[in-house]
């Protein structure tokens, strides 16, 4: 009884991200092996253990002699957080000027959707190579970026989802009770966008992860020696041939976690938000 | 409804405007081409002559309206790093590469993603429907540059299938195509699959079915027929991120298209290239928005009223 | 409503097949006796070589040649000779009389120089070493016959007009018919390779040239230029034989070594690395100077120095093959080189982390500094990844001596602004500083007039290296030239680490050799001489 209702979940994503990303990114510190920045010199580009190496470098080293499992497990704190706060902070604005541009119509309506043109209009790899230019790559940057890249999707969907809830009748018996339209915004119409909030959000994990390696690719992602997933696999990738342990498990690290995370949006989205269309 | 359309063309200038004034904005904001086009050793006098010849030396407001009031003209400068070409040719030059592939794969993108939709709707909620959606969903987990770089070192080198960069016929193509389609996969099957349901529910299929028509023919060619607009539709979304895309697999795949000349741009401070660009796609992607509220609002006079 | 949704389908399936075929008809042929060289894209791709930034392209000539071997000047290119009188203000060049532009623009002549000289030092030049190009005068006193003056002397003006000068020769003639345009379509120029044309964005190729003027038959008929930013593509295109010649990144040539492919290298050692302390604006009275920097300390400067294990990081960086050095910018085959300091290196410079934690100490690190931090610049963004590594392996060195670190990633462009507002706080690795001769070396990194970002400076290094200017005496400048040397080592004044070789990967199947001295902007040069293999 209680076995089939688990079925209902999907359990396999829902391991592998706990596998990958959480577990990793909240207890670091104590299941690493090593210090992901201590460097042993003497024992660079050792492979991994099944590959002729040693249990005491299970993945291998890279080139500077740190061990791979140690700085993909404190990655995943990376990934959690430019995610999590990259996707919360574009989350939060692109919803807002939703909520106000559907709720209050006119010129606000029509200036946000401008913005929001303005922001699909320009193509976002080039502004954060501009960006990065002007002020220098760092972990700020890459969350700044992570937000101007999301907002207007959230901005956009919300204030559809807010145009037609407005029209419906709890909304104008609030109006007819005098609620004033914060409250109307906060207590009326807000509970009936998070759903659709929460599956964006989440649909946009998986975004975020590669966009931070686009980012490191092109050398201004999160700044080196910080061990973002990203930045490793970007780092390894010329030694794919002799050392290809170096970029090939944070690879499958990226991979298990976008797929996972995609494949829980993709179950939230049938169960809370089925009628979402998004790209 | 010519007002409607009036309005919503002056809107989109506004918002055009702003456009120009961001990347100029930005672009000066990087540091000047005289810093990345001048070697180390450059003198003072040849600092200072370079700036003026440029006329960066002028306040930024009077560099903006100089700017503008050009590109008004159609002439958004000479480029300061390709030397003897205007930014325009520079950019049109490397323009139809850049189509070429997003074109390819675009297409490539189609021809797996639509099976793939198809497949998952007619078998929905089955392990054929689950297997469908993670293939699709497997393209767009890892990241580009390093699906890039497996391709090349599989396809290219070790089975010697393809070259493994550069510009020239199809086979140049096919590798960087199949990584960018890559991306698109996902979201055109999740597309092409609910709009399979959709149709597969309608009244003419299950008539369709009454009259004993073979199911593969029902799936393939009624029902398909009717759910390929929707993410025909998708096509003006892809437009957009057409340049977010190649600018990292033309970087992997040397594929001299307008992606890899705006990171060069960008590293050289060639603000008219970086502004070509920028506004030149800008440009398309309003003007598709604009004839997509256009066709809408043509459908939907409620609309025209908002 | 129907129809009309399947036939936009099938027009947009038509288009995109008709697409497919025209791409699959513009298949390009391989030519036999091509030889192609896949190469880091150049920061001015540019058939106009002033506003370049020095990098040869390989159908120009400039008038003084260099000797393949010993990289000595000689007169393989333009000028048969040259000479300066005796004050060294004149400076006079005699043209070559049977040097022939390519596609029949006919001889070159002194009224080429002079034409190309006004290019070169016209308004929009972005060229290095401008100003030491640029004479009080120039005139042509016969067809063939070139005089250059100046106000003050200049004894070693032949290297403006050497390989890695400020100036090749274009064709007047061309130049009067077809403007700059022509320059831009097709350049004519006189080696032994002539244009053919440019792909935007992805390369050049060039051509054997039929009865060169000085009989030079190399032994491929083509020789393609081919840009490729990301060096694992590189390695792929090697690797595939898709290229025959790379630049590729010295982490990677390992993996071309394992898989038969060869090295080829320059028959000097074409550049030091090394690092420098940005930022030492020392010289009494400027304001830029700031005493509180942690390496405004010559304690900490040292430490820094005995922080490092070279002999591990030539090892990690260059695979061994890289000759440590005591001066980044001396070297034996200049002015003022100092056999001693040689010696004297292990003793002060070796590497010692207990000393050098002494030291730091004793400087009272990190609680004397009001920021402490070393920041350490990367420059991955310019489209030079192998920063990254040699950026991270100086961490790690002065980390584990208990210096604070930082890697600040930015580009050229940001870091010479920096040096253009005299902000730049900074260590930066050297990966790849070409060897000058020695004024111009003093002059560049040690004193305000020199590169922006700037290394050590201080009136003492002002004095010195004002003085090698002014003298012409060659044994008083080597004398100046050697106390210099001394008073930079002495200071601590920056982080030599070794002197390399330019180093290409080639197929040896395709390729045999390459003679080149290590003498050119980007160390290659003599294309002529690429050897065919068998």
């Amino acid at each position: 009884m209680k076995l089939s209702r688990l079925r209902r979940y999907p359990l396999l994503p829902i391991a592998v991200l706990l596998a990958i990303l959480f577990i990793p990114a909240l207890f670091a510190e104590w299941l690493a092996p090593h210090d992901p920045y201590q460097s042993h010199l003497r024992n660079r580009l050792q492979p991994p253990v099944f590959w002729g190496g040693t249990w005491d470098f299970v993945l291998g080293t890279d080139r500077l002699g740190r061990c791979v499992l140690s700085r993909i497990m404190h990655g995943a704190q990376y990934a959690l957080a430019i995610s999590a706060v990259g996707i919360f902070v574009g989350a939060a604005i692109g919803t807002l000027l939703g909520l106000v541009a559907g709720y209050a119509r006119g010129w606000t309506d029509i200036v946000v959707m401008r913005l929001v043109d303005i922001s699909l209009a320009l193509p976002s790899i080039l502004l954060a190579l501009a960006f990065a230019a002007a002020w220098g790559p760092s972990f700020e940057a890459v969350i700044i970026v992570v937000a101007f890249v999301l907002w207007a999707y959230f901005a956009r969907q919300i204030r559809a989802e807010v145009l037609s809830i407005r029209e419906r009748d709890f909304v104008a018996r609030a109006r007819v009770a005098g609620g004033s339209h914060a409250r109307i915004v906060l207590l009326h119409i807000l509970p009936n966008v998070v759903n659709t909030v929460v599956v964006m959000a989440t649909l946009q994990v998986g975004v975020v992860i590669l966009l931070e390696a686009a980012l490191s690719f092109l050398g201004i992602g999160v700044p080196r020696p910080t061990p973002a997933w990203g930045l490793l696999v970007a780092d390894g990738r010329w030694l794919v041939v002799s050392a290809w342990w170096i970029s090939f498990f944070p690879g499958v690290a990226i991979l298990l976690a976008v797929l996972s995370v995609n494949l829980l949006g993709d179950w939230l989205r049938d169960r809370l938000d089925p009628e979402l269309i998004e790209v | 409804m010519r007002r409607f359309l009036a309005i919503r063309f002056l809107q989109a200038l506004v918002a055009l405007l702003a456009i120009t004034l961001i990347v100029f904005g930005l672009t000066h904001l990087t540091g000047s081409p005289v810093d990345a086009l001048l070697p180390d050793d450059a003198s003072q006098a040849q600092i200072e002559s370079l700036i003026r010849h440029w006329g960066l030396d002028r306040p930024l407001h009077e560099q903006y309206l100089a700017f503008l009031g050009n590109a008004l003209q159609g002439d958004l400068g000479v480029s300061l790093k390709w030397r003897g070409y205007t930014a325009m040719e520079v950019v049109l030059q490397r323009l139809p590469a850049t189509l070429k592939l997003g074109g390819l794969s675009v297409l490539l993108s189609i021809v797996v993603a639509i099976p793939l939709g198809v497949v998952a709707a007619r078998h929905r909620g089955t392990m054929v429907d689950k297997s469908a959606n993670v293939v699709a969903l497997l393209g767009q987990s890892l990241p580009q540059f390093w699906l890039g770089i497996m391709l090349i070192w599989i396809f290219a080198v070790g089975l010697g299938w393809f070259p493994t960069s550069g510009q020239g016929g199809l086979p140049h193509m096919i590798l960087p195509a199949i990584a960018m389609a890559s991306f698109q996969v996902a979201a055109l099957a999740r597309l092409t699959r609910s709009a399979m349901l959709d149709s597969l529910r309608s009244e003419y299929v299950k008539l369709a079915r009454l009259k004993g028509v073979p199911e593969y023919r029902i799936v393939w060619k009624h029902a398909l027929r009717n759910a390929a607009i929707v993410p025909l539709t998708y096509f003006g979304l892809l437009a957009g991120s057409l340049l977010t895309g190649s600018v990292v697999i033309e970087s992997v795949f040397s594929w001299p298209g307008t992606g890899l000349l705006s990171i060069e741009a960008i590293r050289g401070r060639d603000y008219p290239v970086v502004q070509a660009v920028v506004i030149l796609f800008a440009v398309v992607f309003l003007l598709i928005n604009y004839v997509v509220d256009a066709l809408y609002a043509l459908v939907d006079p409620r609309i025209r009223r908002a | 409503m129907n129809y009309a949704r399947t036939s936009k389908l099938r027009v947009l399936l038509a288009v995109a097949g008709a697409a497919l075929l025209a791409a699959a008809a513009s298949a390009p042929v391989q030519a036999a006796g091509k030889v192609v060289l896949a190469l880091d894209p150049p920061t001015a791709d540019t058939n106009l070589f002033w506003n370049g930034t020095g990098e040869r392209l390989p159908c120009f000539q400039a008038l003084v040649g260099h000797d393949p071997i010993t990289g000595k000047y000689n007169n393989s290119e333009l000028a048969e000779e040259w000479s300066a009188n005796e004050e060294f203000t004149e400076w006079t060049f005699r043209l070559k009389k049977n040097a022939e532009f390519h596609f029949g623009w006919g001889r070159v002549t002194a009224a080429d120089v002079v034409h190309s000289y006004e290019l070169t030092t016209g308004p929009d030049s972005t060229i290095n070493s401008i100003e030491h190009l640029r004479a009080a005068s120039v005139e042509a006193l016969d067809d063939h016959t070139v005089v250059f003056r100046f106000e003050t002397a200049r004894t070693d003006y032949a290297f403006q007009h050497a390989g890695r000068g400020s100036m090749v020769v274009y064709s007047k003639a061309q130049f009067d018919k077809e403007g700059v345009d022509g320059y831009v379509s097709k350049p004519a120029g006189t080696a032994a390779y002539q244009y053919v044309e440019r792909q935007p964005g992805a390369g050049v190729t060039f051509e054997r040239v039929p009865d060169h003027w000085q009989g030079a038959v190399p032994d491929f008929e083509m020789l393609e230029l081919r840009w490729i930013p990301e060096p694992a593509t590189k390695l792929a295109l090697l690797l595939a034989g898709e290229a025959h010649i790379s630049d590729l990144p010295r982490e990677i040539q390992a993996d071309a070594l394992a898989a038969g492919k060869a090295i080829v290298k320059s028959k000097n050692p074409a550049m030091s690395t090394g690092a420098i302390f940005n930022g030492m604006y020392g010289k009494t009275g400027d304001p830029a100077y700031r005493a509180d920097l942690p390496w405004s300390d010559i304690r900490v400067r040292e430490a820094m120095n005995r922080a490092l294990n070279r002999e591990e990081m030539i090892e990690i960086l260059y695979g061994g093959r890289g000759e440590p050095v005591p001066s980044w910018l001396m070297d034996s085959r200049n002015e003022g080189y100092v056999p001693e300091l040689k010696e004297r290196f292990e003793g002060m410079y070796g590497y010692d982390p207990e000393r050098a934690r002494e030291l730091l100490a004793d400087a009272g690190y990190p609680d004397a500094f009001p920021d402490p931090t070393i920041p350490i610049v990367s420059s991955v963004l310019s489209g030079n990844p192998e920063f990254g590594t040699m950026a991270e392996l100086l961490q790690v060195y002065f980390e584990a001596v208990g210096l604070q670190t930082e890697i600040r990633e930015m580009d050229w462009a940001t870091l010479g602004n920096l040096g253009r507002s005299r902000e730049a706080y900074l260590i930066s690795p050297v990966r790849n500083a070409p060897i000058r001769p020695t004024e111009a070396a003093l002059v560049n990194f040690h004193t305000v007039r020199g590169t922006r970002y700037g290394g050590y400076e201080s009136d003492m290094s002002e004095g010195l290296a004002d003085k090698l200017e002014q003298t012409i005496n060659p044994q008083e400048r080597s004398r100046i030239a050697q106390e210099a040397f001394t008073y930079l080592f002495e200071q601590y004044a920056d982080m030599p680490l070794a002197a390399v070789f330019a180093e290409l990967t080639v197929d040896p199947t395709v390729v045999k050799d390459w003679t080149f001295p290590g003498v050119s902007t980007n160390s290659v040069s003599h294309y002529h001489l690429i050897a065919a293999a068998e």
